[in-house]
C-alpha cells in the first residue's frame, strides 16, 4: 500500500510539468511530420491553414490520449496516493455533532414519477447507512408547466407520508425561474442555506448511494479547504441500443479519464453541475453569478453555470477535487442520438460562452484551461469540419498541378518525391492517439477479475469495444454536422432555447430521423460525389466520413432500438459492472418505478389533467393552496387579466388555455379559491368531460 | 374525504343562465360535503343549513349564491381548523390544515366536527403532525454577485495611458 501525503506545490508543478510537456511534445512531433510534407514547394496558404487547424486538433487528441494514458498507470499501479481519498485527515472530534447536509435536486418539468423514485431510492439508501438524520432533502423546483407542477407536489406529499419526512423533506417551486438552475440554487442558498454546512447537487436523473453521500461529508469535514468534491457519474439505467453503447462506452473508457483528470488537475479540478458536494459557506460568498455584459447568447446570464463556481472557488483559495475513485454515483443519459444531440445544443452556447471567461482577469492557470477545454469540446466539430474541407481542397489542387519530369537539357527525369510514407504516419500517430485509450482500457481489465466479469468477460468486452469504436465512427461526423450548426447558430447570435430533456427511453421514428438527418444525407451525398468525382483518391481516404453521414437516418433509427438495446444485452455486449451485478441503490429505482403504491389515494389514478384536479378535487385544490408562496393581492389590471381567463376557462375549456395561462390561474390563491367554488357550483351534466 | 364523489365536480360548463333554486343549491352543498368525506345525512344538512345562512353574495370571490354557499362551507371548515389548530385566518395555513385532513390524518373528521369540543382537542396533534411542511424556517444568507473582469483588447492601451498619465492626474487611492 502506498502512503497517503499531501500533494506539495512541488508535487503539483511536477505532474503538471510531465503531462504538458509531454502533450506539447506529441503535439511537436506529429506537427513535424506534416510539416515535413508540405515544407517541399514552400508553404501554399491552404498548407498553412490546415497546418494551423492541424495544430489545435492533434493537440487537442494529445490532452485527451496523455490524460487517459495517466489515468491507465494510475489505475494500473493502484490507487492515486494524492487523491482526495487518500489523504490524510485533520482528526474529527468525535464531541461535535454531524453537519447537516441538504440534499438538492433542482428540477425543471421533469417526469415527476422518476424524479420522486430516483429520490426514494437514495433515501433508502442513505437510511442503510444510519445517518440519515444529518441530511435534508429539498425538491427545488423550476418547473413551468401546470400539470407537472400540481404532479410534483402531490408526489412529494406521498413521499414525505411514505417516508415520514415531515420536516426532512422539503418542495417549493419558484414563482419565477430567473437565471435556470444557478438561480434555482442560488434561491436554495439564500433562504436557507444557513442551517447546512454541505449541500449535495443533483441532477433529475442522479442516482447516489448511501454510503457515497456520507463518504463525502466525511471527505469535507476531514479537508476544511476543500470546496467542492465532483464525482464521476457512471451513466446507467437505459436500454435502447445507443445509451447503452454510450454506458459502456463512459463506463469503461470513463472511470482511466477520470483517473487521469485528477492526477494532473488534483485540488485545482473542475464542477460537472451535479452528483458533487459543495461547503455552503464559500459558495455563498464567492460563486454569486453576475450577468455577463452584452447581449445573448455571450452576454446576460451565465449557462454553464459549474465551471464558472468552480473557477471562483478557486480564485477565492478554496480547493476542487475530482473523487475519481468514490463509487456509487450514477447519472442517465439521452436515449437517442437526437436527444443527445438536443442536450449538445443547450450545453453548447454555455460552453461558447466561456471564451470570454477563459481570458478574464484574476482566474488561475487551470481555470482557464478548464474554461477553455469546454470551449473546444464544441469548436472542434466545426474545426474538423474545415480541416476536411480545407484537405479536400487542398487534394483537389494537387490532382491539377501536372508533374514535370524533365527540366531544361537534363535528359533524366527528376521523378517527384512521395510523402506517403509521412502521410501514413501523421495519419497513424493521429489514429493511436484516438484508439490506443481504447485498447488500454481493455487492458485494465486483465488486472481486475471483477470488473472484467462485469464487463461480461474478455471476449465480450472486446467485441463490444470493437463495436463501439464502429459506432463512434459512424456517429461521430453526424455530431460533428449537428455541433458546427449549433455553434454557427450561436456565433450568428441565434440564441438557443432551453428545451426540456425527453429522459426516456423512446424509438426515433422515420419523420424524426427524416427531418433530424436528411440534412446529414444530403451533406454525405454531395461531399461523395464531388470528391469521387473530382479528386478520386481524396474519395477512398474520406469513406469513414461518408459513411457516417449517408446511413445517419438507419443508424439514428436503429441504435435508438430498446429491442435491439435488450438483444445486444442478451448477447452479453456491452454490459456494464452496473448491468451484470444491479446495485442496490439502482434496484430500489427499479422497484420503485415497477410496484411502489403510492400512499395518496389521489396518485392511484392518472387524470388527463392534473391542472384541472388542482381546481376540482378539493384536497388537491388545498395541498396546491397551501404551498403558493405568500404574496401581495394582485392589481387592478391583474385582477381583470386572471378575469379573463376564467371566463375564457369556464366558456371554451382548459385546452383553450396555453400552459403559461393555467399557470397564472392556479398561481394565484383567491383565483384558485374562486375557481373550486365555481367548478363545484355546476351541475354535473357532463360526464364524458370530467377530468 | 370520499374520493368517489370527487369527480361529481363540473368543470368548464357555461354559467346557468337562471339564479339557481334553492333545491339546487342544497343539492350542489351536499355533493361538496359528500367529495369532503361527510357521509351522514343528517350532518350534510345541517352544514349545508349552515353554510347557506353564511353564504354572503357579496363577496369578492362568489358572484353567485350558489358560489357564495359553497365558498361559506369551505369557510366553515377553516373556521374549525382553526379553532382546533390555533391557527391564523390566514389562506395558506387554513388550506394547509384542509389539505391535512382531507389527506386522511383524521379518520371520520365528520364526527369530531359534531362532537363536544374536548374530541377536537384531541385529534389537534394528529392533524397538526399531518400539516404538510414544504420548507424550514428560513435561515436567509446573501450571495453578492462576484466581480468578474472580462478581457479586452482595449486593456493594454488604458494600462499604457496609465502608466503615462501624470501623477495630478491620477485618482488618490
Amino acid at each position: 500500500m502506498t502512503s497517503s501525503v499531501r500533494p506539495s506545490a512541488k508535487g503539483y508543478v511536477l505532474r503538471r510539468s510531465v503531462f504538458f510537456l509531454l502533450t506539447n511534445l506529441t503535439t511537436l512531433i506529429a506537427l513535424g511530420l506534416l510539416v515535413s510534407v508540405f515544407q517541399s514547394n514552400g508553404f501554399s496558404p491552404m498548407e498553412l491553414l490546415l497546418l494551423l487547424l492541424y495544430t489545435i486538433l492533434i493537440g487537442w487528441i494529445c490532452m485527451s490520449f496523455w490524460t487517459a494514458l495517466m489515468g491507465f498507470f494510475t489505475i494500473l499501479f493502484g490507487r492515486d496516493r494524492w487523491a482526495i481519498s487518500r489523504q490524510p485527515a485533520a482528526p474529527l472530534d468525535p464531541a461535535v455533532p454531524p453537519p447537516r447536509t441538504a440534499v438538492l435536486m433542482p428540477i425543471y418539468n421533469e417526469d415527476s414519477e422518476r424524479v420522486f423514485a430516483g429520490l426514494r431510492a437514495i433515501h433508502r439508501s442513505l437510511a442503510e447507512t444510519s445517518r440519515l438524520a444529518d441530511f435534508d432533502f429539498f425538491i427545488l423546483s423550476d418547473t413551468r408547466d401546470p400539470d407537472v407542477w400540481v404532479e410534483e407536489e402531490l408526489r412529494w406529499q406521498d413521499m414525505v407520508r411514505a417516508l415520514d419526512g415531515k420536516g426532512r423533506i422539503f418542495y417549493r417551486n419558484r414563482p419565477e425561474n430567473t437565471d435556470r438552475k444557478s438561480g434555482n440554487l442560488e434561491d436554495f442558498c439564500t433562504r436557507w442555506g444557513g442551517w447546512y454546512r454541505y449541500m449535495i447537487v443533483l441532477d433529475a436523473d442522479s442516482i447516489m448511494k448511501g454510503s457515497t453521500l456520507t463518504d463525502m461529508v466525511r471527505l469535507m469535514e476531514c479537508h476544511p479547504k476543500v470546496a467542492l468534491i465532483q464525482t464521476p457519474p457512471v451513466p446507467v439505467n437505459r436500454e435502447s441500443l445507443f445509451a447503452r453503447i454510450l454506458q459502456f462506452a463512459g463506463s469503461i473508457y470513463g472511470r482511466m479519464f477520470t483517473a487521469g483528470l485528477n492526477y494532473w488537475q488534483l485540488g485545482e479540478s473542475n464542477y460537472w453541475g451535479h452528483n458533487a458536494i459543495i461547503r455552503v459557506r464559500p459558495f455563498l460568498e464567492h460563486c454569486g453569478l453576475p450577468k455577463l455584459p452584452g447581449r445573448e447568447p455571450f452576454g446576460g446570464a451565465i449557462l454553464s453555470h459549474d465551471f464558472v463556481e468552480a473557477a471562483l472557488l478557486r480564485r477565492a483559495g478554496w480547493e476542487v477535487w475530482l473523487a475519481y475513485d468514490l463509487e456509487g454515483s450514477y447519472e442517465e443519459i439521452p436515449p437517442t442520438l437526437i436527444d443527445y444531440a438536443k442536450r449538445d445544443r443547450r450545453w453548447c452556447q454555455g460552453n461558447l460562452q466561456h471564451l470570454r471567461l477563459a481570458l478574464a482577469h484574476g482566474f488561475n492557470a487551470l481555470s482557464r484551461l478548464h474554461f477553455s477545454m469546454g470551449v473546444m469540446s464544441y469548436l472542434a466539430s466545426p474545426l474538423w469540419l474545415l480541416f476536411l474541407l480545407a484537405t479536400g481542397v487542398e487534394a483537389f489542387i494537387q490532382t491539377r498541378q501536372e508533374t514535370i519530369y524533365f527540366f531544361g537539357e537534363n535528359w533524366i527525369p527528376v521523378w517527384p518525391v512521395s510523402f506517403a510514407v509521412e502521410m501514413t504516419t501523421v495519419l497513424l500517430v493521429t489514429l493511436t492517439m484516438l484508439f490506443l485509450p481504447k485498447l488500454l482500457a481493455l487492458l485494465l481489465l486483465l488486472k481486475d477479475s471483477r470488473l472484467r466479469h462485469g464487463y461480461g468477460g474478455m471476449f465480450a468486452a472486446t467485441l463490444s469495444v470493437v463495436l463501439e469504436t464502429v459506432f463512434s465512427v459512424l456517429t461521430a461526423p453526424v455530431l460533428m454536422l449537428f455541433q458546427t450548426k449549433f455553434v454557427l447558430a450561436i456565433l450568428l447570435r441565434r440564441a438557443v432555447g432551453w428545451p426540456t430533456q425527453q429522459r426516456g427511453d423512446h424509438m426515433t421514428s422515420f419523420k424524426e430521423a427524416a427531418l433530424a438527418h436528411g440534412g446529414h444525407t444530403l451533406t454525405g451525398v454531395v461531399a461523395g460525389v464531388l470528391s469521387y468525382q473530382y479528386v478520386p483518391a481524396f474519395f477512398w481516404w474520406f469513406t469513414p466520413v461518408l459513411l457516417g453521414l449517408l446511413l445517419s437516418i438507419p443508424v439514428s433509427m436503429l441504435s435508438s432500438s430498446i429491442a435491439l438495446g435488450r438483444k445486444s444485452r442478451e448477447l452479453g455486449l456491452f454490459l456494464t459492472p452496473e448491468e451484470t451485478d444491479l446495485p442496490p441503490v439502482l434496484r430500489y429505482l427499479d422497484e420503485n418505478l415497477r410496484e411502489s403504491e403510492p400512499v395518496l389515494p389521489v396518485l392511484w389514478d392518472k387524470p388527463a389533467s392534473r391542472f384541472v384536479q388542482a381546481l376540482t378535487d378539493p384536497y388537491v385544490n388545498a395541498l396546491h393552496l397551501s404551498l403558493l408562496p405568500e404574496s401581495e393581492p394582485p392589481g387592478k389590471r391583474r385582477r381583470h387579466y386572471l378575469e379573463g381567463l376564467i371566463h375564457q376557462l369556464e366558456e371554451e375549456g382548459p385546452d383553450s388555455l396555453s400552459a403559461a395561462q393555467k399557470r397564472e390561474l392556479i398561481s394565484d390563491s383567491d383565483t384558485l379559491l374562486r375557481l373550486h367554488a365555481l367548478f363545484w357550483s355546476r351541475p354535473p351534466a357532463n360526464a364524458g368531460m370530467l377530468p | 374525504m370520499d374520493r368517489t364523489q370527487v369527480n361529481t365536480a363540473m368543470p368548464y360548463l357555461a354559467p346557468p343562465s337562471a339564479a339557481p333554486s334553492h333545491g339546487m343549491v342544497l343539492g350542489r352543498l351536499s355533493a361538496y360535503w359528500r367529495a369532503l368525506g361527510v357521509s351522514d345525512p343528517d350532518q350534510i344538512a345541517a352544514l349545508s343549513e349552515q353554510a347557506l345562512r353564511r353564504g354572503m353574495p357579496d363577496r369578492p370571490e362568489s358572484p353567485d349564491p350558489l358560489t357564495g354557499a359553497l365558498a361559506a362551507a369551505r369557510d366553515l371548515l377553516d373556521d374549525w381548523l382553526a379553532r382546533t389548530l390555533d391557527l391564523p385566518r390566514q389562506p395558506q395555513a387554513l388550506a394547509a390544515a384542509r389539505a391535512a385532513l382531507l389527506g386522511g390524518a383524521v379518520p371520520d373528521w365528520p364526527a369530531v366536527l359534531f362532537a363536544p369540543p374536548d374530541a377536537a382537542r384531541d385529534v389537534s396533534g394528529a392533524l397538526r403532525a399531518a400539516v404538510a411542511e414544504p420548507a424550514p424556517a428560513p435561515a436567509p444568507g446573501t450571495m453578492p454577485a462576484q466581480r468578474i473582469e472580462l478581457f479586452s483588447l482595449l486593456d493594454p492601451l488604458r494600462h499604457w495611458r496609465r502608466s503615462v498619465s501624470s501623477p495630478s492626474e491620477k485618482t488618490p487611492s
